[in-house]
């Protein structure tokens, strides 16, 4: 959420061009759907006035209804409760997630491009081994080393990121120091932290900004897809994936399942449309 | 094959080795990082009310007695020659349980990719050959779409219609035409997103350049343009996106093999993963990586023979036809990975 | 069967009682298998009359566990079941815990049950055609009770410690010594655990016994074929003829193949067999179990013999270090709302510390009732004051704790969500950590410092809750009492060393009034840990005392 908006910001004073066509109507709804989860996340409570947590026993495994938008789960508990009160939990995993694919992979990018020789070597087969195991799997064997929680399968899902974003970073560093203003700062005696601080950061995060973009729906999907498989956090957390994950065992209930993914994939549709429409603008 | 050619494949073999290994390596860090394994573990549940004795010299069979780098040393040099030892969990081979699940894996992921091949195809197809006002913009949406749906729901959803509603398969015979498609369909949808979109792009950038102009000019009809002249340049990036999926079938048959029961490289992984048995996950994440990088190989070699026009003194990958604004090239890989997701 | 109550022994009272006879008549409607519940022999349900010969069925199950070494896997709740049609036990115990000859015709013991004399019925023999007789029992005896540890073969978890040596006399008759008076070890053979394989898969590597199809049972079926973490495929055996009596059927089994299927999701499970595609799913959801009741299925919920689903409250940490919170805790406790959320009408609130189908069982309910105003001022007393977030602090210090579900009862995470919220109107801070297996085994299982520690957990042999009580004799220790508890200690002497079964039981109900009293263990419900909805048209399943379904002696209607 906060990624993408920042990458508007940034591309808004890097491409007049993005904001001098019409903005599509589908993008539109993209950040409106955005802004809701921004809001649910921040302020769960004016938009769901049920207990999250504490349900009525009495009203349990109930269809969607006027009373309960989402039907409610097998403790009585409000579905739309939960996937509200749960909004703020999975948006953060997935920042969490990008924000360790952004920094470790931009790192070993950013050392690996500026230093060239042997660590660049050495930095790329390591960044070789983490694209050739698929990263899902990487994530699953990750988390199950750290233990099934819902922090883990975000720390998990974000060092199986890692590579994409340090491929990327290298790739822009290297284009960037070739640039020709970039030569000029070298020859004029700057120093070379000065130059990669000055010069190749700002150029590179562009790129890598639009990518973290795309990474932050992706990362929601993979999150939920281990919370699926029982990596996920305890309960009464109410993680999106974790609604899924209890809510299939209900096949009578299939409301616990849907409602719950609806929002997954309204969301992580919003990021990608989002994320592809900065591309095409850039 | 020029000497240059050849040159070129020693170094990426050698690479390709180097990347086996340090998978191997980096699966038994990863999971010995933490303190404790899983025999131990069992063993030490007072339900049991075995001795420390009793205890200890069961964990001395199992050789996890020995300092961690002892244990590395002795599986790495197993590994080198092809003995991937003794799963902690079921007591038997690893090399018969990965033999056993392999060809339904197989199976799975090679009918995921021609679901999604067809499937990314025809989308393509739709989006260079519909009127604009029909459909196009659907059409051109649908690569966005399947990259949100989490397969597990689109699994789940085949299932309660095809098997239990329609009766169309039986969920106690996974390996069965039907249900083998439809497990291919959950697994082969986010991949079509990706190759859709190579496609859609490759396509738009092609029918704008002047050779197409000019057939449409002398009366071709779009559809002949895009089978004779549009489809094939279009294409040779849809290689290269190929062979990146193809870790992330094996990454994405962990969900759907557990939906759909099937007994293949995924379920073992999870059923590993719950009781950390090292030795087959170092089994599993080295074969997904032997997969990984010998595709990734054979896409390499195989590309500068289908154009010529790649050069292979730089940049080995960079291999994509016209330089078009998101075809995959080691510079803009976003494409490539975005479809990571089971 | 499922009904949890039909087998109990009668003159016993209380609210339960009536509630889940209601339950019986509803049910008996709708399930056909209901003769099976005595354990006692099996009759044609539903009335549908004389077995059919032939037939092949699929059970559908969420796991077939890790290994299959014998000793490793046969107290495993998955692999139980291929274990239990596989091989046969020295005897049966039934679901009301009552044992009866099986390999074993008859035994005696001498009078400080020290020692036991086993007499082998003539003529079984293992599948592969070797006899299984008194050499061959002694050889299991011993595998059971010491395991090869060097070989990566453990022990049998639950087998008497107190065992010394067995010898062969003759044949048929088997001698076995102890060091300590040991009334449990007869019943003890019924346990799961004591599955007779032959000696020659008893010599072989481990490696080699993992493999299924190498392990040599006398049952009356026989591994056809097997995919580890896919399938076992299950034959019966023509020439079988030495089935407990007690099942009412001794000759070969009716159904031709059983296919253990493995299907981890629960809802592909039940949705097979609702489509016809398979005959029973194993361990389905509770709350879904009607909804396949109405449509016809049967629905089994088997009570094992052993200790109710509950908490151990661990008196050396706070909250739990006093006594008047533990009360509170266990008042606190609505178990009707549990149930009735949780559960459906087929399970039962607890009656004390041992589930009701328990020989020795005793109703203790009235001890620790649901009654919250009592449980308020117990905490008062104790001194915790009620602050302006309705949690409950004292000295400055809130009222937490911290519950662990056990992943090994799939309604234990719900039932810890509804203990929080009947515990948090009390003025507790409940929190909930919930683990998978392997972490839990790390976290939760052997781990001294938490406060409590919920219970799943079957015996067939009463004796065993002696063995938890202290640290003695490498004991569990469950409370955290270490011998610091006079009364416990002799009562924990009283159980163990009884050599008289009346002693016994007049021991273990004076035990489970201290244990409630000093509310050592707060009891939730009796616990169901397997559940089976199957294809109404298979007849006289069996269940025994730890509630494993047998399809021995079960037909498929034409």
């Amino acid at each position: 959420m906060t990624a993408a908006t920042t990458v508007v910001g940034s591309w808004r004073t890097a491409s007049a061009r993005a904001w001098s066509g019409a903005v599509p109507p589908t993008v539109l709804l993209s950040f409106a759907v955005l802004l809701v989860v921004l809001l649910w996340s921040l302020l769960p409570g004016v938009f769901a006035t049920q207990d999250p947590v504490n349900g009525v026993p009495a009203d349990k495994l109930l269809g969607p209804s006027a009373a309960h938008w989402f039907g409610t789960d097998h403790l009585g508990r409000d579905l739309f409760a939960r996937v509200v009160h749960g909004t703020a939990s999975s948006v953060t995993s997935a920042l969490v997630a990008v924000t360790i694919g952004v920094v470790v992979g931009g790192a070993i990018g950013l050392v690996a491009g500026s230093a060239g020789g042997w660590t660049d070597v050495v930095l790329a087969r390591v960044v070789d081994v983490l694209l050739a195991i698929p990263s899902f799997l990487l994530a699953v064997v990750i988390v199950s080393s750290l233990g099934f929680e819902t922090v883990n399968a975000a720390i998990a899902t974000g060092v199986s990121a890692v590579a994409v974003f340090a491929r990327v970073m290298r790739a822009e560093v290297i284009k960037t120091r070739r640039a020709v203003f970039v030569e000029a700062s070298v020859l004029q005696g700057g120093s070379r932290a000065h130059v990669l601080l000055r010069h190749v950061l700002p150029n590179a995060s562009r790129s890598l900004l639009a990518l973290a973009v795309l990474q932050f729906g992706l990362s929601i999907l993979v999150i939920a897809g281990l919370a699926f498989l029982g990596y996920g956090d305890p309960p009464p957390a109410s993680d999106w994936g974790l609604l899924v994950s209890s809510g299939k065992d209900y096949p009578t209930a299939p409301w616990l399942v849907y409602a719950p993914a609806l929002v997954v994939v309204a969301t992580v549709l919003s990021v990608n449309r989002i994320s592809r429409w900065l591309r095409r603008t850039a | 094959m020029n000497a240059s050619y050849l040159r070129f494949a020693g170094r990426r073999l050698l690479q390709a080795v180097v990347v086996v290994l340090l998978a191997y390596v980096f699966t038994f860090v990863v999971i010995s990082v933490l303190p404790g394994d899983p025999v131990t573990n069992t063993l030490r549940n007072p339900e049991n009310g075995f001795t420390e004795e009793e205890i200890a010299r069961i964990v001395a069979y199992y050789g996890l007695d020995q300092p961690v780098v002892v244990q590395l040393w002795q599986s790495l040099s197993h590994f080198v020659v092809g003995d991937l030892g003794v799963s902690l969990r079921s007591n038997l081979p690893v090399t018969r349980l990965v033999a056993e699940v392999v060809p339904s894996t197989l199976a799975l992921a090679a009918s995921a990719l021609a679901v999604a091949l067809v499937l990314a195809f025809a989308v393509a197809y739709g989006t260079q050959n519909l009127p604009r006002r029909y459909g196009q913009g659907v059409l051109r949406a649908l690569p966005s779409l399947f990259l949100s749906v989490p397969a597990f729901v689109v699994g789940l959803l085949l299932i309660q219609v095809f098997a239990f509603q329609l009766g169309l398969f039986r969920v106690i015979e996974p390996d069965g035409a039907w249900a083998t498609f439809f497990a291919a369909v959950a697994l082969g949808i986010p991949v079509s997103a990706q190759v859709a979109e190579v496609l859609i792009t490759g396509l738009d950038h092609e029918s704008r350049q002047e050779y197409a102009a000019v057939a449409r000019s002398r009366g071709l009809g779009q559809a002949r343009l895009f089978a004779k002249h549009l489809l094939k340049p279009s294409s040779l990036p849809v290689v290269t996106v190929v062979a990146l999926t193809v870790g992330e079938l094996l990454g994405g048959a962990l969900i759907i093999e557990t939906i759909f029961g099937r007994t293949g490289v995924g379920s073992l992984v999870q059923r590993s993963v719950s009781t950390q048995d090292l030795p087959v996950l170092q089994a599993v994440v080295s074969l997904a990586a032997v997969v990984f990088v010998v595709v990734n190989l054979l896409a390499d070699l195989v590309y500068p023979l289908l154009d010529p026009r790649v050069r292979l003194d730089r940049a080995p990958r960079k291999a994509a036809g016209q330089p078009g604004p998101e075809q995959p090239t080691p510079e803009q890989p976003i494409l490539e990975r975005q479809v990571s997701v089971p | 069967m499922s009904t949890t109550s039909s087998g109990r022994p009668p003159g016993r009272t209380g609210r339960t009682r009536r509630a889940v006879q209601a339950a019986v008549a509803a049910l008996a409607t709708v399930t056909l298998t209901a003769a099976c519940a005595a354990g006692g022999p099996a009759e044609a349900g539903g009335g549908s009359g004389e077995p059919r010969e032939g037939g092949d069925i699929v059970f559908l199950i969420d796991s077939l566990g890790d290994t299959w070494i014998p000793n490793n896997s046969s107290i495993s709740s998955f692999q139980g079941h291929v274990w239990g049609h596989v091989t046969d036990k020295l005897v049966y115990v039934d679901a009301e815990g009552e044992v009866s000859p099986w390999v074993a015709e008859s035994w005696e013991q001498n009078d400080d049950a020290t020692q036991f004399t086993l007499h082998l019925k003539d003529g079984v023999t293992f599948s592969d055609g070797s006899p299984l007789d008194a050499a061959a029992v002694v050889e299991n005896l011993d595998t059971w009770a010491f395991g090869a540890p060097d070989a990566g073969i453990s022990p049998v978890g639950l087998f008497p410690k107190t065992y010394d040596r067995a010898e062969a006399v003759d044949e048929s008759t088997v001698e076995v010594y102890f060091d300590a008076p040991t009334l449990g070890f007869v019943p003890t053979l019924g346990y799961h655990g004591s599955i007779l394989v032959s000696p020659e898969t008893l010599a072989l590597p481990a490696e080699e016994q993992a493999d299924l199809s190498n392990d040599i049972g006398s049952g009356p079926f026989v591994v056809e074929s097997w995919k580890e973490g896919d399938s076992v495929v299950l034959t019966k055996r023509e020439d079988y003829d030495w089935g407990p009596e007690a099942v009412g059927h001794t000759g070969p089994a009716y159904l031709d193949t059983i296919t253990y299927k493995l299907v981890a999701e629960s809802s592909t499970r039940t949705g097979a067999v609702q489509s016809g595609q398979a005959d029973v799913a194993y361990n389905a959801t509770p709350q879904e179990l009607d909804s396949f009741k109405e449509q016809g299925f049967s629905v089994d919920v088997p009570r094992y013999l052993g200790f109710v689903n509950g908490y151990r409250l661990n008196t050396r940490v706070a909250p739990f270090d006093d006594t008047l919170v533990r009360q509170a805790f266990q008042h606190g406790i609505d178990r009707d709302e549990i149930l009735s959320t949780v559960y459906t009408e087929d399970w039962s609130a607890a009656e004390g510390l041992i589930q009701s189908n328990v020989p020795e069982a005793t109703d203790h309910s009235d001890s620790f009732a649901y009654d919250p105003e009592l449980a308020a001022s117990l905490l008062d007393e104790a001194g915790w004051t009620e602050g302006a977030d309705g949690v409950r602090t004292k000295d400055g210090e809130p009222l937490e704790l911290t519950l662990y579900p056990n992943p090994y009862l799939a309604t234990s995470k719900a039932i810890d969500e509804l203990v929080a919220q009947q515990l948090g109107e009390l003025g507790f801070a409940v929190d909930i950590q919930a683990y998978d297996v392997v972490t839990f085994g790390e976290r939760v299982s052997d781990n001294t410092s938490l406060s409590n520690y919920e219970v799943t957990r079957s015996f067939i042999d009463v004796g065993t809750v002696a063995s938890i009580l202290t640290d003695a004799e490498n004991g569990e220790d469950w409370f955290g009492l270490g011998q610091s508890d006079e009364r416990t200690n002799e009562l924990r002497d009283a159980v163990a060393q009884a050599t008289d079964l009346d002693e016994r039981a007049k021991a273990v109900d004076e035990l489970q009034e201290h244990l409630l009293e000093e509310a050592y263990f707060a009891p939730v419900t009796q616990i169901v840990q397997r559940i089976y909805v199957s294809n109404p048209e298979l007849h006289d399943v069996t269940y025994n005392g730890v509630a494993y379904a047998s399809y021995y002696t079960a037909w498929l209607e034409d």
